[in-house]
Parts: C-alpha cells; structure tokens; sequence
C-alpha cells in the first residue's frame, strides 16, 4: 500500500523585469513557505507531496527537474536573466503532464505560475494548449500570481481557464509573500477533494472551484509595484 | 463493527473504516435477502467535499434505494426465468433502462423529500441535490440472474468458480484523480454501468463478489495490488472459511484508509454452494 502522489509544479518568472525586490520576494516566501508545505502535506498522509521548480525567460529551465517529497525539498534560490517566453515554459510542464511520465494513480497535480509581466512570444497559447491537452493538465488545480502592475492578468486569467477563479494581485512585497503562502499550503489542500466530473451538479454551469483564493490585504505600507 | 451473515446460499461479510482524518464516514453500505434466497447489497461513498456537506445522508439514501429496487427486480427476475426467452429480453431492458433511471429519480425524492419534478432538469435542482452527493454501486443475486449496477467510481470485482477473476464494470479509462461521476449529476441515469448475466443454473453463479469504494483500491500502489487483495480473500474464505476472514476484515480496511485517506468500505459474497462441506477447511493434497 502506498499514498497518491500531488505534483507541485511552481513556473516563475525570472525575465530581467523581475530583478531587484521582486525575485528578492519570491526567493524569500517560497523559502519561508516551505515549513506551511510540509505542516499541510503532515496533515494530509494520504498525499505524498512532490515539488518541482520550472523558471522561464527567454527559454525554460527546470530549476528542480526531479519531484522533490517536500520533506526534502530545500529552496535553491533563482536569478534573473533574459525576456519572457511563457509558451516554451508551458510546452515543458506539459511533457511532465503526460502518463507517462505522471503516473494514471495520483492526485491532481498544482501549477502555480507567478509572473510580472506580458509574454514576448506570440505562440504562448500553444503552450496553453499543450497543457490542456493532456489529461492530467486539465484536471490540475491552478494558481496564477500577478506581480505588479505591468503583469498582463488576461493571460494569467487564461492560464486559469476558469472564470470562477481570481487572479492573485501581488503589488507589494506583503502580498507577494501572502499568495506564495497561501498557493503553497490551500492549493495543495484543493488537489485532494474529490469533484464531480463534467458539466454535472449544476446542470452545465462548471462548478465553483473547491478553492478560493484570499483576498490580499492592499492596506499596506510597503513598497507598491 | 464488522458483520457476517450466513444466508441461505451466501456467507455475506461487510464492514467499513472511517477515514483517519474524517469527521464522519460518508460511506454507507447495505444487505437484503428476501425470503426466496435472493441477495441483494450495496455500498455508496458520499464524496465528502465541503460542496457535499450532506453525502453522508445520500449515501445512506442511495444504498437503502438500491436495496428496495433491487428486491424488486429479483422479484421481476424470476418472473421473467419462467416465460421464455421474451422475458429475459425484458429483463434485460429492464436492467439497463428502467433501473437506472428509476434508481436515481428515487434518490432523488428520497433526499429532496419530493421528487423535483417541479425543479425540472435546471440548474436549480442539481445545486439541491449537490450537498448529498454519492456514488452507488450495487448487486442482485438470483438462483439464476446476476445483475450490478455502478454511478461512479468503486470497484465490483467477480470470481468465477475456475478461480478467474473480472471487474464487468470498470469503465476503460477510468476517471484521474479523485473526480467521479455522481447520483448528483445531470440526467445520472445515463452515466450508470450495467452488468446483467444470466446464467440460468445456480451453479454457474460466481464463486464471490465483492464490492468496495474506492478507499480500498486507492490505497495499493498498483492495481495489481488490488486485484492481489481480492485473490487473497477468496483464497482465505476457501482455505480458511469466511469467520475467520470476517476477523481480519477490519484490520486491512484500516489500514487501507491510512493510505488512501478515505472512508473504506466492502461488502464479500461468497457462494456456500462452492465452499468446501466441511466448514472452509480445504483438504491438503
């Protein structure tokens, strides 16, 4: 006997936009968020909750290629260099998603995309695709991070393929640290409830998603993005 | 507490696990035997969701409902086995068209307390019906009819007398993750699997049956470990005899639950008439 496992894939950003106090946060609460992974995969025994880093910019590159059990997994932190290519990002999470290599027995995998800016490759939605075309990438429970101002939400809306599902505004470093911490620990808790599939229990409406994003606290004293 | 009953022709061993984080089991199961030997049993898993909030009460809706139409159909059943080769072709329709859909319109008034017609088939009566959303899987064992039905995931595993094993209901590609269809879901009936066999000789019934949710098989690496788990009960029951299977049953729900985190619950039907005479002890060679 053997737990299921819960892929959880982070795909940041790290174009040049990104440098300064912005990769400086995310480096920092992904750090500080990895001890609330590890309380909620203790919590939840029946998952074994495996990590993986993907960093885009000009091209992918997995900054953890092997699922780490979040036991494991120490942050190696992540620098800038480049433009942003999303759709290549998305391609590479999208062999990932394939059965194989995801195993048929598992729990819906977590994407987590944190992003500040527009993508410069026009094809980006070929990687959107790519991921919705395999089975597993539909069902994933996704997160999309928004960093400051100049972050194009309507792609980042996209990625979420749910109107239902908000787009997490992080315009300063204290709300950068708060979705982190909560796609970390909430989304990872959602890729374990069991959904009705298809269209059903609402008569063709999608059901409402089984997770709600918090509402990001802008009463803040930091610095704004 | 985990049950053995010893009917006229079928040891019948069920028995259920709360998960170990669970606040409640949402699982339900049940058994009947009518008067003229005919067994009929069920187990449900109320998804358990925090949009289900009330699936513990649709499951136990969903196996109770099983059990009074299935008693019904068996009734049908040997009506039909006495009129030819007409009433098996009714009784096959029967299986597929009437019962599903008279099993899910009957959840339905029972966990709306009417029938919802007046909420026609609208969104509004699938978000009533979502709170007490469940699966259902469930049998009819007759002298001479085996028939199961299946809304959602689950397994129904079959033994046949040569020892060979089937899963007549598991879909070819079965749902990832922990989606599954639902008693909640849109015209339900449509999405039920049926399995109706008619072999005619009491004989050439299956050797067990056993129904579990999906608890139990989600909690082995592979399915093979499953499939492994079901050979090992009927070789137990055989070699071993179903009280002393019956003892152990709890433990391995258990400890299946703490892998998979759910509720965990099986119903074993082992044909007595292919047991060993001599109480289950199987002759050395």
């Amino acid at each position: 006997m053997e737990s299921r496992p819960v892929h959880f894939i982070w795909i940041l950003d790290v174009s040049f936009s990104m440098s300064g106090e912005k990769i400086g946060t995310v480096n920092y609460a992904i750090r500080e968020a990895i001890p609330e992974m590890r309380a909620v995969a203790h919590d939840q025994p029946s998952a074994q909750l495996m990590v993986r880093v993907l960093t885009f910019s000009a091209t992918p590159r997995w900054h953890v290629a092997t699922p780490v059990p979040v036991e494991q997994f120490t942050w190696q932190e992540v620098g800038v260099d480049g433009g942003t290519n999303l759709g290549d990002a998305l391609k590479a999470v999208a062999r990932e998603l394939e059965t194989p290599p995801m195993p048929r027995r598992a729990l819906k995998p977590v994407l987590t995309l944190v992003s500040d800016g527009q993508p410069l490759d026009e094809d980006w939605r070929e990687g959107l695709k790519a991921i919705d075309a395999t089975p597993w990438g539909r069902k994933a429970v996704r997160v999309a991070i928004a960093i400051g101002g100049d972050a194009d939400r309507s792609v980042l809306q996209e990625f979420l393929a749910n109107p239902e599902l908000p787009v997490l505004d992080a315009n300063s470093p204290k709300q950068l640290a708060a979705a982190i911490r909560w796609a970390s620990t909430a989304a990872v808790k959602a890729a374990s409830q069991p959904v009705v599939s298809g269209d059903s229990g609402s008569g063709g409406k999608q059901l409402a998603p089984a997770y709600a994003p918090p509402q990001l606290d802008d009463d803040d004293d930091d610095d704004v993005w | 507490m985990t049950v053995l009953r010893e009917e006229k022709y079928w040891d019948v061993l069920y028995q259920s696990a709360q998960g170990p984080a669970k606040r409640r089991n949402q699982d339900s199961s049940a058994v009947r035997v009518t008067s003229d030997g005919d067994l009929v049993f069920a187990v449900a898993d109320g998804h358990g969701a925090p949009v289900h909030p009330r699936s513990h009460v649709g499951s136990r809706h969903a196996v109770e409902v099983f059990t009074a139409s299935g008693i019904e159909f068996a009734v049908r059943a040997r009506a039909a086995a006495g009129s030819g080769p007409g009433g098996f072709r009714r009784l096959w329709t029967d299986a597929h068209d009437r019962m599903p859909r008279e099993l899910v319109l009957k959840w339905r008034r029972q966990v709306l307390g009417t029938d919802g017609e007046s909420l026609g088939e609208q969104p509004r009566l699938y978000e009533s019906l979502r709170p007490f959303g469940t699966t259902l899987i469930g049998v009819v064992l007759t002298d001479g009819l085996f028939a199961a039905w299946q809304l959602g995931d689950g397994d129904l595993v079959v033994v046949d007398d040569d020892g060979s094993l089937t899963q007549p209901l598991t879909p070819a590609r079965p749902e990832l993750g922990d989606d599954t269809e639902s008693m909640c879901s849109r015209r339900a009936w449509q999405l039920m699997r049926v399995h109706c066999a008619l072999p005619g000789d009491p004989g050439r019934l299956p050797r067990m049956v056993a129904l579990s949710t999906d608890g139990l098989s989600n909690s082995f690496a592979e399915r093979d470990g499953f499939v492994r788990f079901v050979r090992d009960v009927d070789r137990r029951i055989t070699a071993e005899g179903p009280a002393a299977v019956d003892e152990a049953l709890q433990g391995w729900l258990a400890q299946a639950g703490r892998y998979s985190g759910d509720d965990t619950t099986a119903v074993v039907a082992r044909n007595r008439r292919t047991l060993p005479p001599h109480g289950g002890r199987e002759e050395e060679d």
